[in-house]
């Protein structure tokens, strides 16, 4: 892979436009015809060398037309640099990385008074602390892109973790905890927020922000990713908190004891963890209920601003299941709902006050 | 970087990736595995894609073909780990799998491109402040950087003074420099390279 000057301004074999596969199968081949060659973050850079422009005095019209995607900080010409006769190759640096990309892909291979262009990354021009940089905002964007997604994912699918808790009830050795991890999800309406990824991953987190966000209610959804990130290191330290949480954690330690099961999740089991729609249709409207019933409670409580989830109780109307394990799961249930709702005042104070003007239900985020 | 089949964004892209997996273990062709490959690497530019390539394992897959004789694997490979190591899950499960001897075995690659790409793939990997693996700033990797530093080539010149100013302790880098008059052995420049004295 030799290259002709590897001072600045010389020709690299990244400038070299590769020949265009002809080869690909039927399935993978792309609307245009491409290399092949891999785009790591190294080789992308706000410098794009441009090669093939006809030598006819268009540097303007050539600047404004890259200007279209995005500021250009700075151009020149690259009179050094080889080129094919009556033609010219140019330097334009663009503000930032995006445009570069978006400059790139579109006018690649484009025609510019009667020439096809060739567009390239230049990297080899960057300055030690625009390379710093560019590799720092990468780390940035891709940190900001999981943690929106895996907000984005956890409030789909609020109830994912229902499924995999109900395999763990076994392993509870009281049905307040299975319960607990339940109805926690459900309420707070954040499950894990690594949940897709696999089935180890997961558990961790949910395992090491249940314990290890010391004082910090499950409830608290937008701390969530933040903290599993942060402690997932400190999962194993997990395991000397309080009963309830060891019981949550047994079956991750059955769950990881299986790593070898576990990787061998393939696409379709991954599909059948979602939960069907139906059942997040019936959670949403259990939570749509209760949260009339305290706003109804609200509207007629000439008491104190302070939300009285306590006295709540006799209100609510208990529903007698005529069966004795029934009525303990629903006392149950009932029990944790209010727990969990006092210890999150904010979300649900905010749907209270809002009661008088619209109705709670249209606060909720619908798919 | 848009891939065809852009049918239904979620069942469609996975079993696409399923597919571009399952012919790159099943073919024969060097051309295809090389074609796939690159697919995949550049697919792993997009954290969108992330939940994907680890249910597929496609980080298995990459770190298993930093092994081939084809250099041209190698640098896609490694090509793609780069791309997708930023990410904190994907890079604690390199670190888990026992990648990095894999990675730092590609500084001594004859090509640039994989060169560069282990370079940052390590930098990704040892970021400040998330008990960073002490492999990764090892007396020999050090030296590499050592040398690259000097390199005529911009790049790996740059890549490298970032990997010693930002990842490195001054003592580690100090140590480095009085290692190297004595150490007989050291990680061969990519061929790109005019050759620089030791």
């Amino acid at each position: 892979m030799a290259s002709s000057g590897g001072e600045l301004g010389g020709v690299f074999d990244h400038h070299v436009q590769r020949a265009v596969c002809d080869t690909r199968a039927k399935y993978r081949e792309g609307r245009r015809p491409r290399a092949v060659k891999v785009y790591t973050i190294n080789l992308e850079s706000r410098y794009l060398l441009i090669q093939g422009v006809p030598a006819v005095g268009a540097m303007k019209e050539l600047v404004e037309r890259f200007a279209l995607y995005g500021a250009i900080e700075q151009y020149n010409a690259l009179d050094e640099y080889p080129a094919e006769d009556f033609t010219e190759v140019y330097l334009i640096k663009f503000m930032n990385l995006q445009s570069a990309r978006t400059a790139k892909r579109k006018m690649d291979e484009q025609s510019f008074f009667g020439g096809l262009l060739h567009v390239c990354y230049a990297p080899e021009f960057e300055t030690v602390e625009e390379t710093r940089k560019k590799l720092q905002e990468r780390k940035a964007y891709i940190a900001r892109t999981t943690k929106n997604k895996d907000h984005y994912i956890t409030k789909k699918k609020p109830v994912t973790e229902l499924k995999d808790t109900k395999d763990f009830r076994q392993n509870f050795h009281s049905g307040t905890s299975g319960f607990r991890a339940v109805t926690v999800n459900t309420s707070a309406g954040n499950s894990d927020p690594c949940l897709p990824y696999s089935c180890e991953l997961p558990l961790c987190y949910f395992s090491s922000k249940c314990t290890c966000s010391s004082g910090e209610h499950m409830g608290k959804a937008s701390n969530f990713s933040q903290d599993s990130r942060n402690h997932a290191k400190t999962m194993e330290h997990c395991m000397h908190n309080d009963s309830l949480q060891k019981i949550q954690m047994k079956p991750l330690k059955n769950s990881l004891a299986f790593p070898g099961a576990q990787k061998a999740i393939t696409s379709s089991e991954a599909v059948e963890r979602f939960m069907p729609r139906t059942t997040q249709l019936q959670e949403r409207k259990r939570r749509r209920e209760d949260d009339r019933k305290i706003g109804t409670f609200l509207e007629t409580s000439t008491s104190s601003n302070e939300v009285m989830i306590g006295p709540l109780l006799p209100d609510i109307p208990k529903v007698d299941m005529h069966d004795d394990s029934l009525n303990t799961t629903a006392n149950l249930i009932r029990n944790k709902l209010q727990e969990v709702i006092s210890s999150v005042p904010k979300p649900p104070e905010d749907k209270l006050e809002d009661v008088h003007s619209s109705r709670p239900l249209k606060q909720r985020r619908r798919i | 970087m848009a891939q065809k089949p852009k049918v239904d964004p979620h069942v469609g892209r996975l079993g696409y990736l399923q597919a571009l997996v399952t012919e790159f273990q099943e073919t024969e062709s060097q051309d295809a595995k090389e074609q796939v490959l690159a697919n995949l690497a550049n697919f792993a530019y997009d954290p969108g894609n992330y939940e994907y390539l680890r249910q597929l394992q496609v980080l298995d897959l990459f770190l298993d073909s930093l092994s081939e004789e084809n250099e041209t694997l190698v640098e896609f490979a490694i090509g793609g780990l780069c791309n997708l190591c930023p990410d904190r899950a994907n890079k604690e499960h390199i670190l888990q799998t026992g990648g990095i001897p894999l990675i730092i075995n590609c500084l001594s690659s004859p090509n640039e491109e994989t060169v560069l790409s282990a370079v940052t793939t390590i930098m990704y990997l040892s970021s400040p402040g998330s008990g960073s693996h002490p492999e990764l700033t090892a007396m020999p990797v050090v030296q590499c950087m050592l040398r690259f530093s000097l390199s005529a080539n911009t790049r790996l010149r740059n890549l490298a003074q970032i990997f010693l100013e930002d990842f490195c302790s001054p003592s580690q880098v100090a140590e480095a420099r009085t290692w190297r008059a004595h150490s007989a052995l050291g990680i061969p420049l990519p061929r790109t390279e005019a050759p620089q004295q030791p």
